[in-house]
């Protein structure tokens, strides 16, 4: 979970005397209406749209016990000060309302409607000590905004933890390798290669040699629009690394512009093994894998055997 | 912590097996060249798959002995290096010039085969 977590929070009502005492008149008006209220808020949000489909899909039995158990909760936070639990509880409820589609706004619409209900019952009690009726109002607020507080940090967290579970899925569906034949493996790499995609590429590239005992594999970059230096050094990097394990790399597929921009950048690119198009690539791929002697071209360095 | 040498027909086999010291390099490849004379052999597989480093001394002796070995008339193939291994090898710069690589053994006496088998047939 994310830093934020640690830090803030926790529902801390101040517990000097006078403010304990207005939480504790606020509790008192709750739990003596706890029925009705709970009643009319839930009849309110049968008619929200987006409330009404979560009514719907959970079961009366569970929800009633739900009900129970915050009630517990929210007792043992206000009166006895204990608030670990209820905290820990409405963490759970904002991530599992994140997760449902619930959006942020509907959580206001319904404290807001828990607010309604609970005022006019406040000042029925309270009417004719409007300083004690301040107090305790005030506390109420307090209380649920704090409330709102943990519930909305739990649910940008578990938002933001959906996107990034959403951008590694991205980046797993974008970065195929597939075997072609017997020790050929293909890369079609597609969209925009930065240099964080760039590296999991290679990642999955040279593991991919390892676990297919690849001999040949064609990196196809038709599907680039624009490669930068970096990732041009990376592409040469990788290369040379599939190398070090035993596999060729073909390049194919540099559009005009990808190609004017390499030379341009003056990135050395002497050392790849480049064909126009993906056919190409194959065919070569395909010469090599059965050319005996393919694997004894190396350009540097090469001494001539002596017999 | 020495490297054992295998003989298999007319190729050797050396597999590294642990972290080797510089000294141990050297020896290694002392030893190597050596044995190369001794049993005539015409290939050489040193299998580096049970390292996950390999620096630039190690890369420079391990191409010293690729270099050395083709003078006593036997051929070499690096193989098994780990994916890991390779990539930080290319970003120091250390790409072993010039040397044979297989994935693994079975496919580094493969070419060492073809390859033996190919300049044979080229007449040399």
């Amino acid at each position: 979970m994310s830093v934020a977590h640690k830090q803030v929070l926790p529902i801390r009502p101040d517990r000097t005397p006078p403010d304990a005492r207005a939480l504790g008149d606020f509790w008192k008006i709750y739990d003596a209406h706890y029925d009705e209220i709970t009643a009319e808020a839930t009849a309110a949000l049968a008619d929200d749209p987006e409330f009404a489909v979560i009514l719907r899909a959970v079961p009366r039995e569970q929800l009633e016990d739900g009900q129970r158990k915050s009630r517990e909760l929210m007792r043992r936070a206000v009166v006895d000060g204990d608030l670990e639990p209820y905290v820990a509880d409405l963490r759970v409820q904002g991530a599992a309302y994140a997760r449902m589609g619930l959006s942020f706004t509907g959580w206001f619409r319904a404290v807001g409607a828990f607010r309604a209900l609970l005022t006019p019952r406040l000042l029925e009690s309270y009417g004719a000590k409007p300083e004690r009726l301040l107090a305790t109002v005030e506390a109420m607020t307090g209380f649920l905004d704090r409330a709102m507080a943990v519930i909305g940090e739990e649910y940008l967290a578990t938002k933001e933890k959906l996107i990034h579970q959403q951008q590694d899925a991205l980046r797993e569906l974008s970065t195929p390798v597939l075997q072609v034949r017997d020790k050929m493996l293909l890369l079609p790499i597609v969209g925009v290669v930065d240099s964080h995609r760039a590296q999991q590429l290679t990642e999955h590239l040279l593991r991919a040699i390892s676990d297919n005992r690849a001999r040949v594999v064609v990196l196809d970059i038709t599907g680039v629009p624009a490669v930068d230096s970096r990732v041009a050094n990376h592409i040469v990097q990788t290369v040379e690394a599939a190398r070090l394990m035993g596999a060729r790399a073909i390049v194919t597929g540099l559009s005009a512009e990808v190609a004017q921009t390499l030379v341009t950048l003056g990135v050395e690119l002497g050392k790849l093994n480049t064909v126009g198009d993906l056919q190409g690539g194959l065919e070569e791929a395909d010469r090599l894998l059965s050319d005996r002697m393919a694997f004894t071209t190396h350009p540097n360095g090469e001494l001539k055997l002596a017999e | 912590m020495s490297v054992p040498v295998l003989k298999q027909g007319d190729c050797l086999i050396a597999s590294v097996q642990s972290v080797l010291t510089d000294a141990d390099l050297l020896q290694f490849r002392e030893d190597l060249t050596q044995q190369v004379g001794r049993f005539r052999s015409r290939g050489v597989v040193i299998d580096v798959s049970a390292l996950d480093v390999l620096d630039s001394f190690a890369s420079r002796t391990l191409r010293g002995i690729a270099h050395t070995v083709r003078l006593r008339g036997a051929q070499t193939v690096v193989v098994g290096i780990q994916p890991e291994v390779a990539f930080a090898m290319v970003q120091l710069g250390l790409r072993l010039e010039g040397v044979d690589t297989a994935i693994d053994l079975e496919e580094g006496l493969a070419l060492l085969n073809r390859r033996l088998n190919g300049s044979r047939s080229h007449g040399h």
